[in-house]
């Protein structure tokens, strides 16, 4: 039985209608995974997206730290949660061939990283106790947002402050040492975190060196007063402290440590000698030993 | 034709290693070369970056993106240590880890990155850049591609001196600097 071509035209278009139907059907079906997601969330906080349709998809999240691919339900919320989104960075997530992206910010400020330096410096100089602190939040990202950081150094009770902001997570810090020497106490704070380090403060290089001479059973006993710096403080046990000899036979030279504040040596014995003392650029007073005999 | 049919399976073979091996040889040349770094300190503060620790900076800096990079699509977490350490080390193993667990693998094809030194702290025991990298990445799900994109990405990484290097201490994905 032959149709009309009237016939075949309806049949052509309700086939047509029907395609076109399945198409807007399987169009709106794969739009139903759109993903709706913000551009930040805190770090720590967790997030949820909400998602249409129906049926199950495979979701898969990737950011510092974290791979996920789980099945999970259309039509309702996907949880992340607040551990799989502690570490601040750039986060990739993708449901059934929908893709979005954002960022995990640092949260408040929780821990700081301190690196005081140097760990000696001698008393009464400028500019040489040097602090670098880098601002972290309690899952260890560091946190970009400036923030206040005070640095105290304390010596002896005395105490100088200073507040810097941070620049992108770090905050820099330039002190003077203090005029007496001791242990310094040096902290850095922002919010509840401290760290405290200490830097030992030592006499810098001796003012002036003063010495005496006597003679012994095995020459000449030099041997110099107590040894400060321009402050007061004693120079540090251990320094060096050269003595010199010079006579007509040539030139003895004696290198002695400080103990317990002096330097003292032996030098040969001499009829006519010049006798000198240094300790690094410092030198001290000079004698000339006259023997009589 | 007989000899012409039985050559067909080794001639179907040979084709396949012919598609095959350039692509495998394409990841290792990847792999072999690290990535261009462009690294400008002019603004590097509060101490000034010397010439020769510029350089040190640009190498260890491409040759951690290159391990990286090797890691994320191996996972192998023991190509890390060499250039990373501390939070940086810990959050790229947690990474591989995961991956690793979930059957996922990710493709970065290096395009370049563009650095500018921010700031290097005055003792010289640190350095913070600011890298703008172009780069390709591909989520994979075995062999199957998940997500694509070509990206500019920004790049807050800390790097710290170590024995003979520098190690990137931190690195992070920031939206803008």
């Amino acid at each position: 039985m032959t149709k009309s071509p009237i016939e075949v035209v309806v049949k052509c278009g309700c086939t047509m209608a029907v395609a076109i139907l399945l198409m807007c059907c399987f169009v709106i079906a794969t739009h139903a995974a759109e993903l709706n997601v913000p551009t930040s969330v805190a770090a720590g906080s967790g997030l949820s997206i909400p998602t249409s349709g129906r049926g199950s998809a495979t979701l898969y999240v990737a950011g510092p730290g974290t791979a996920i691919k789980r099945k999970v339900q259309l039509g309702q919320e996907i949880q992340l949660s607040a551990d799989e989104l502690q570490n601040a960075g750039r986060y990739v997530v993708s449901l059934d061939g929908n893709s979005a992206t954002f960022f995990v910010i640092a949260g408040p400020v929780q821990s700081i990283a301190f690196l005081a330096r140097p760990s000696r410096v001698p008393a009464d100089t400028p500019n040489v106790i040097t602090g670098t602190a880098l601002v972290f939040d309690k899952y260890q990202n560091l946190v970009l947002q400036p923030q206040p950081v005070k640095f105290d150094l304390n010596v002896n009770g005395q105490t100088v402050s200073r507040t810097d902001m941070t620049k992108q997570g770090i905050a820099y810090i330039k002190l003077d040492s203090s005029k007496k020497e001791g242990p310094a106490q040096f902290m850095a704070s922002s919010g509840p975190a401290s760290v405290r380090r200490v830097v030992q403060e030592v006499a810098s290089d001796p003012c002036n060196i003063r010495m005496s001479a006597e003679r012994d059973k095995n020459g000449v006993l030099v041997r110099t007063d107590p040894i400060r710096d321009c402050a007061g403080n004693p120079v540090p046990d251990g320094t060096i402290v050269t003595f010199t000899s010079t006579d007509s036979q040539g030139k003895n030279t004696v290198d002695a440590r400080i103990k317990r504040g002096i330097a003292q040596a032996h030098l040969p014995a001499s009829a006519n000698a010049t006798i000198s003392v240094a300790s690094g650029v410092v030198v001290g007073n000079e004698i000339q030993w006259r023997v009589d005999r | 034709m007989k000899f012409l049919l039985r050559l067909n399976p080794i001639l179907l073979a040979l084709a396949a290693l012919a598609v095959v091996l350039p692509s495998h040889g394409t990841d290792s040349v990847l792999a072999a070369s690290a990535p261009a770094v462009k690294i400008n300190v002019a603004n590097a503060a509060p101490r000034q970056v010397e010439d020769s620790t510029q350089k040190a900076v640009a190498r260890d800096y491409a040759t951690a993106w290159q391990a990286m990079a090797d890691a994320l699509n191996q996972n192998r977490a023991d190509l890390l240590s060499a250039n990373f350490i501390g939070t940086a080390n810990d959050k790229l193993t947690a990474t591989v880890c995961e991956q690793g667990k979930a059957g996922l693998h990710q493709r970065i094809v290096d395009q370049g990155h563009t650095v500018d030194a921010v700031s290097y702290s005055t003792e010289g025991s640190a350095i913070e850049l600011h890298d703008t990298a172009r780069l390709q990445l591909q989520l994979m799900d075995g062999n199957t591609v998940i997500h694509s994109e070509d990206a500019t990405l920004h790049y807050v990484a800390l790097l710290t001196a170590a024995e003979n290097s520098c190690k990137v201490r931190m690195l992070e994905t920031v939206p803008a600097f």
